[in-house]
């Protein structure tokens, strides 16, 4: 983590102690302010007692109880499905209209764009009410497709976004340079733009999918029979109060996404985010 | 002339999905909202067709507009305070990270991984009288007795940035990765000042980034009720609350929409603001 | 095991000795927590229905989803002043009694309750109170009234429960009036003690004031029965008391769907939770009392003599239930809302 990146010429160690030092401590005690909480979580997964909250003693009992839950095993399962297939749908479209709309000319562009941000200035429990009110109207029955639509909605404003931003600060030189050497326009978009664009899409999956696993309020809306989600039944526990066994199916989940990241990810990511780099 | 044809093809093909996206699911029951706005109600809730402009008249009580700016101060506080933690975190995983940079993308959602509320809970853990914080400050000699944090704005604020930051960082590490070091390399070979390279080069071609962060947090803050009412008391009535309050517990439907529809003209501006500034932007290359 | 395997074999030749099975499914739409997995398994072994139990958070967004019609639930799972929306809305059907086997097992007081008079659209389940709790470790003497949320010695350590019906309850107790009350003059002195009180209070919060009130966070919250239940066993310093002014109760029951695609499996799964049996198997596990009076003597003594789980009748008699008032209801919400905007 305090690798210094690749040396550099010059008096680069000026921007380095000055810049790059503060920008290092601060992500520094941003990441401790982020994290310590999850540090908090983690341990009451292991508390005996009943609470999130008040410390009683130590024990597993919680992952058992986890592990046994029908309802949570369940529940995971539909938020895993909406997460990943709208997390996908929500970046493919906000990909090909952020491309559009920054490479192409066409009527409407800015109208677009600015629709493309319209679901994240409604709030979400008025476009949640406001589609459950169409979709009955349109005797759609509610489930999967309705909460995968509700949850695309939520994340295409930050996928076309993140995606917009990116292409905008990409450097039109290095498609030029690729044309001038012969290459097609659909060879110059796969060899030269798309793989600068993948960390943006990267970027804009994980988010999307981060967003849609954590969601409520269009959960709550769109969900149907046997289509609760985590968010959804976990709320549904306050009434009789929250146990560690959350936590615990938290910790199972951080334990899974750590996994995941090392050994997926810490493989092939780094490479493709290189690529881009020079 | 076929090569125009053809790009416009391609133009319309990558346009149409999230044409017909936000035509059937936005547009559509944009208008119903509307519609809702100008109708009346009976007193269990039902939405009564007919026209009137009361519920819009209703809004300009002195309360509504005290939370329109009890909101409007929240979101300007969080948005300003996201930006000054978040740029040089991004800056840092951009440029400073090298490998680790998705692995620290990704620490910073995992706090996402669990759910919200038990993520608010630990919150309660480390500010509460009892809690680490305070503990912690006795401990060191630094308090006599616990402070009471829950309930205060600073705990709000606390959590609207925990909840916003990675929100934050996202859009801006997107917009700083693919700027080409040669250039800012280039700046300092010419004998720029680490600040001068950095305002001259990086920051402006990071602003999409930058933009494209303060709407995320701007906006969706505008709209927050959970984060106020666990931390802060929810002694402070702000639209979140009120849009939800309306909606679910008073059940008046119509004046629910009535104030959806007039922060959506208020977001609009703000959007419209943001999409100018973006172009011109984009214009500047 | 054995025994449970025996079951499913004897429950297997019966529904093959009724000719061919075939698959039925029974949606319900519940509060979480109130009715324990246990019995739900139990009802599918024994009938072959299958069982989906989705839950919700409030009955405000409950019936705000249930609203637009089409759920595709079969029961409904509404608190009282719920039922009665319900019912105005068209959304839940008149029962019929005689397909309920097990009716008659239902507590007298629980048969006619105000906001559905003769259960005629709604068989009430599990009920508990709202009172108030407290932690030993931050008062002097026993907490017994409405009054102690009043009470500047308790300043910044008070939580009201954010939900406008139930911050009217001690709002309007405490004033000597009915939480029940249609009349404009008392709901306006109500709202002005609420006002009046909003400076010594830490927060609105009816979600983590369980978790507030045992960590000593908080001294006195506004409270739920069932929601204290769990901080009261792990942490002895939490008391529940129903306050000397009334306090309310709430009953949770069961509704069929107009709409519903199989009222049949809905009325089977209603015979079933009112046998005495599976009552007392739902308040064991969920810890929250039953209209089944009969289900109490099959419980263990600690639990049947739990006065937080079941006060005695004189307390039950003096307490209100929270019902929806129709018209009066935009005194409440102008008064509300006034409360929620003062400094």
């Amino acid at each position: 983590m305090s690798a210094t990146g690749t040396a550099r010429r010059g008096p680069g160690w000026i921007t380095r102690t000055f810049v790059h030092g503060i920008s290092g401590w601060l992500t520094l005690l941003t990441f401790i302010f982020m994290l310590a909480p999850i540090v908090v979580l983690i341990a009451f997964a292991f508390n005996s007692g009943r609470s999130t909250v008040v410390w009683t003693g130590f024990s597993l009992d919680w992952f058992a109880k986890v592990w046994s839950n029908r309802h949570i095993a369940r529940a995971l399962n539909v938020s895993l499905v909406v997460a990943i297939a709208s997390a996908a749908i929500a970046t493919a479209i906000g990909a090909l209209a952020a491309i559009a709309i920054t490479r192409r000319q066409f009527p409407g562009r800015d109208v677009l764009g600015a629709a493309l941000a319209a679901p994240l200035v409604l709030p979400e429990i008025v476009l949640g009410v406001a589609l459950l009110v169409f979709m009955s109207y349109a005797g759609v029955s509610l489930g999967y497709r309705t909460m995968i639509v509700g949850h695309v909605l939520v994340s295409v404003p930050f996928a076309t976004l993140i995606v917009r931003a990116a292409a905008s600060s990409l450097d039109p030189q290095l498609e030029h340079a690729a044309a001038d050497l012969g290459a097609n326009e659909w060879q110059t978009f796969r060899m030269v733009t798309l793989p600068q664009l993948m960390p943006a899409l990267f970027t804009s999956f994980i988010l999307a999918a981060t967003l849609s696993f954590d969601n409520l309020v269009m959960s709550t809306f769109t969900s149907g029979v046997g289509t609760t989600t985590l968010p959804l039944r976990i709320y549904s526990m306050l009434k009789l109060g929250i146990t560690p066994e959350i936590n615990a199916l938290g910790t199972l989940l951080v334990l899974a996404n750590v996994t995941i990241l090392f050994l997926v990810m810490g493989r092939y990511l780094p490479l493709m985010l290189k690529t881009n780099r020079r | 002339m076929r090569r125009a044809l053809r790009e416009r093809i391609e133009t319309g093909a990558m346009l149409a999905p999230s044409v017909v996206l936000l035509t059937l699911f936005v547009l559509v029951p944009l208008c119903v909202v509307a519609a809702f706005s100008f109708a009346l109600r009976d007193p269990y809730g039902a939405v009564l067709p007919g026209f009137t402009l009361d519920n819009y008249r209703d809004l300009f009580q002195s309360v509504y507009l005290l939370v329109f700016a009890n909101s409007f101060k929240l979101a300007a506080t969080t948005t300003l305070l996201c930006l000054l933690v978040g740029y040089p975190v991004a800056y840092f995983i951009a440029f400073k990270a090298g490998r680790a940079a998705p692995a620290l993308l990704l620490l910073l959602l995992i706090p996402f991984w669990i759910n919200f509320l038990i993520r608010i809970s630990a919150w309660v853990v480390l500010l509460g009288r009892g809690g680490l914080i305070n503990q912690g400050a006795m401990a060191l000699g630094l308090l006599d007795t616990p402070v009471g944090m829950l309930g205060t704005y600073g705990a709000t604020l606390v959590g609207m940035v925990y909840a916003f930051l990675p929100i934050t960082v996202f859009p801006i590490y997107a917009a700083l990765t693919p700027i080409d070091r040669r250039l800012v390399e280039a700046g300092a070979d010419l004998g720029a000042g680490p600040a001068e390279t950095f305002l001259r080069i990086t920051l402006p071609l990071s602003l999409p980034g930058v933009l494209a962060a303060a709407l995320f947090v701007f906006v969706p803050s505008m709209g927050v009720f959970a984060i106020p009412v666990l931390l802060g008391g929810g002694k402070e009535i702000i639209l979140g609350n009120l849009i939800v309050q309306l909606f679910l517990e008073f059940r008046n439907i119509p004046l629910g929409a009535a104030v959806s529809i007039l922060l959506l003209a208020f977001s609009g501006v703000g959007i419209l603001l943001y999409m100018r500034a973006l172009g011109r932007v984009e214009a500047m290359k | 095991m054995t025994k449970s395997n025996l079951f499913l074999a004897a429950s297997a030749i019966a529904l093959l000795a009724a000719g061919p099975a075939l698959a039925e499914d029974l949606r319900i739409y519940g509060w979480s927590g109130e009715m324990p997995d246990e019995v739900l398994a139990d009802f599918e072994g024994e009938t072959g229905i299958t069982v989906t139990f989705d839950t919700f958070d409030s009955n405000e967004s409950m019936i705000a989803k249930l609203d637009a019609g089409g759920s595709g639930y079969d029961l409904v799972n509404p608190s009282q002043y719920a039922v009665q929306i319900l019912i105005n809305r068209g959304r839940i059907a008149e029962l019929d009694h005689s397909k309920i086997e097990t009716y008659d097992n239902i507590g007298p007081s629980f048969r006619n309750v105000s906001y559905d008079p003769g259960n005629r659209y709604s068989i009430p389940y599990v009920w508990g109170t709202t009172g108030l709790a407290y932690n030993k470790t931050c008062v002097d003497a026993p907490i017994t009234s409405w009054k102690s949320l009043f009470d500047e010695k308790y300043k910044g350590r008070i939580y009201m429960l954010d939900n406008m019906l139930a911050a009217y309850i001690a709002g309007l107790q405490v004033n000597g009036f009915s939480a029940n009350t249609s009349d404009p003059a008392e709901i306006e002195k109500a709202t002005e003690t609420l006002i009046a009180q909003k400076p010594l209070l830490a927060g609105y919060n009816s979600t983590n004031f369980a978790d507030l009130v045992s960590s000593g966070e908080a001294c006195i919250v506004e409270s739920w029965s069932s929601s204290v239940l769990q901080a009261i066993k792990d942490n002895p310093d939490v008391v529940y008391v129903l306050p000397e002014e009334g306090g309310t109760m709430w009953i949770d029951g069961y509704s069929v769907l107009t709409d519903a695609p199989n009222p049949d499996a809905a009325y089977k799964f209603l015979s079933y939770i009112l046998r005495p049996e599976v009552a007392a198997k739902t308040t064991e596990l969920s810890q929250t009392a039953t209209v089944v009076t009969a289900s109490r003597a099959l419980l263990p003594a600690d639990l049947a003599n739990n006065s937080a789980v079941f006060p005695d009748e004189k307390t039950i008699a003096n307490a209100d239930f929270i019902l929806d008032l129709g018209d009066a209801m935009k005194f409440y919400q102008d008064g509300w809302t006034r409360v929620k905007a003062a400094q």
